[in-house]
């Protein structure tokens, strides 16, 4: 079965973009991290919205 | 224990923001010795000195429990507060911006204007804003050799970008630019419209309500022409949008338009003319850059965190709460100092070093939670894009003066930076 293609993530409150491909190696995610592999208590590293209050957006 | 009233009135002092080292000082010393305790400068209400990194994310984070809009969102003496809640019907606020505002109001006013910033939107401007950089270093280039690089380019670029985003017309961007620094500057004498130091309530006020006027003045001229002939604009939104199924107040979209015309450019021309004398002073930072400019983005982060622009915002306690150990009360003041949160040595190793490889670089100068800067996407795009053109062209940066800051303790960074530079 082939991977499931990566997504992309926004944060509701400030734009914050997280892509499971790119990951976000500043805050520890290494590339290719998926979203549900990130905690539920994940907070948004640019204004602390919580991981609920994320869309997924397709860029 | 409370604040001393010298290092209280230190870190209310327009000139201790222009001198740098006494500000960094004084916080400096607060941040060990008295992280969280109550100041009561002359002739202000005490509040609460928020000096601490993870305090300052705190009560950002905690957006109902510490609320912007109850008492004055910047610091005021009480006498000024006084005129302009006897002006405003009772409010402590000349404008009524995202800044003033708490929700449910906060959340409906910032959807409107959001998805302009954000950054998939902004990825459409990105060959025109390359263009309007290009430009700028193309007229520094001419200027053969040596410039003031705050006022021929810092000042300039992200002003004519947050014009065209809004739809002022190129030739107003000089008043717009004016009346930003008669606002942000009003107790510099070089900046301020009534071109002395000034410190009493009454003057400043009614200084600081005259330049609001006149951007008030302009903006509805705009307003009334945008909503006969809508374009594909800022101001377009602000005329034609509704909130809470409502057009938008006058004071709400005067404010709007005034905060997008001060802080969409101001705050960012700030950064980028501290990261240019920055590394013209640390020329090993300049030649890493020079040398890797996949260190771009950590020169962005650094600068922020190096000139956190804006130097405080006020919060009030809606409940009785407690925080780092201190009881605060239903009603309290709280003043969140970004530069000293930007500086806390319990979070950044040598704080007082310019590093363009720091990592991580979590600084607080964009705010946090509800009311982080809505631009801030804007802004370390055109730094991106700036510094990208930059190092094409520049082989070396060095001082040919004395730099100088405005002397402001809200909203402030250089005023001079003169460099020599020579191209590759």
């Amino acid at each position: 079965m082939s991977e499931q293609p990566y997504k992309t993530w926004q944060c509701r409150t400030c734009g914050y973009i997280y892509d499971e491909e790119a990951g976000d190696p500043n805050e520890g995610l290494a590339p290719g991290t998926r979203w549900s592999d990130l905690p539920d208590t994940w907070i948004c590293p640019l204004c602390g919205t919580p991981k609920s209050d994320f869309d997924m957006i397709e860029l | 224990m409370t604040i001393s009233t010298e290092l209280a009135n230190t870190i209310v002092d327009p000139r201790a923001y222009a001198d740098g080292d006494r500000v960094d000082q004084a916080f400096a010393w607060l941040r060990q010795n008295a992280p969280l305790e109550q100041a009561q400068p002359e002739g202000f209400d005490p509040f609460w000195v928020v000096t601490r990194h993870a305090d300052i994310l705190e009560v950002e984070r905690q957006n109902e429990l510490f609320h912007n809009g109850d008492r004055s969102t910047v610091l005021t003496t009480i006498e000024a507060d006084q005129k302009v809640r006897a002006m405003m019907g009772g409010s402590p606020h000349l404008v009524r911006s995202l800044v003033q505002m708490d929700n449910p109001d906060h959340l409906a006013y910032r959807r409107l204007t959001q998805g302009w910033f954000m950054p998939q939107n902004l990825r459409k401007l990105e060959d025109r804003i390359r263009e309007i950089a290009t430009g700028f270093l193309d007229r520094m280039a001419a200027q053969g050799g040596s410039c003031d690089f705050a006022r021929d380019v810092a000042f300039l670029y992200p002003l004519h970008v947050i014009m065209e985003v809004i739809g002022v017309p190129e030739t107003d961007e000089p008043r717009m630019l004016k009346l930003t620094q008669e606002l942000f500057g009003s107790a510099d004498p070089e900046l301020n419209r009534t071109g002395t130091e000034t410190y009493d309530a009454q003057t400043g006020v009614d200084t600081i309500q005259s330049v609001v006027m006149d951007f008030m003045m302009y903006f509805n001229a705009m307003t009334e022409d945008r909503r006969k002939t809508p374009r594909e604009d800022l101001a377009t939104v602000i005329a034609n949008g509704e909130v809470h199924g409502q057009p938008l107040g006058h004071l709400e979209a005067m404010s709007y338009y005034i905060i997008a015309a001060t802080a969409g450019h101001d705050t960012t021309s700030s950064t980028t003319a501290a990261a240019l004398w920055a590394m013209a002073e640390n020329p090993e930072q300049f030649e890493k850059v020079k040398a890797d400019r996949s260190l771009i983005p950590g020169l962005i982060e650094e600068s922020i965190r190096w000139a956190t622009p804006v130097k405080h915002f006020m919060r009030t306690a809606t409940d009785d709460a407690e925080l780092a150990g201190k009881k605060i009360a239903k009603g309290d003041w709280l003043f969140l100092s970004y530069p000293s949160g930007n500086r806390d040595e319990t979070v950044f190793e040598d704080p007082f070093k310019f590093r363009v490889d720091r990592t991580p670089n979590k600084h607080v100068a964009f705010g946090y939670g509800a009311h982080v800067c809505l631009g801030q996407h804007l802004a370390r795009m055109e730094m991106r894009i700036l510094w990208e053109e930059f190092f094409k062209r520049v082989a070396s940066v060095e001082m040919a003066g004395e730099p100088k800051r405005m002397a402001a303790s809200f909203v402030c960074g250089p005023k001079s930076v003169p460099i020599r530079f020579t191209l590759n």
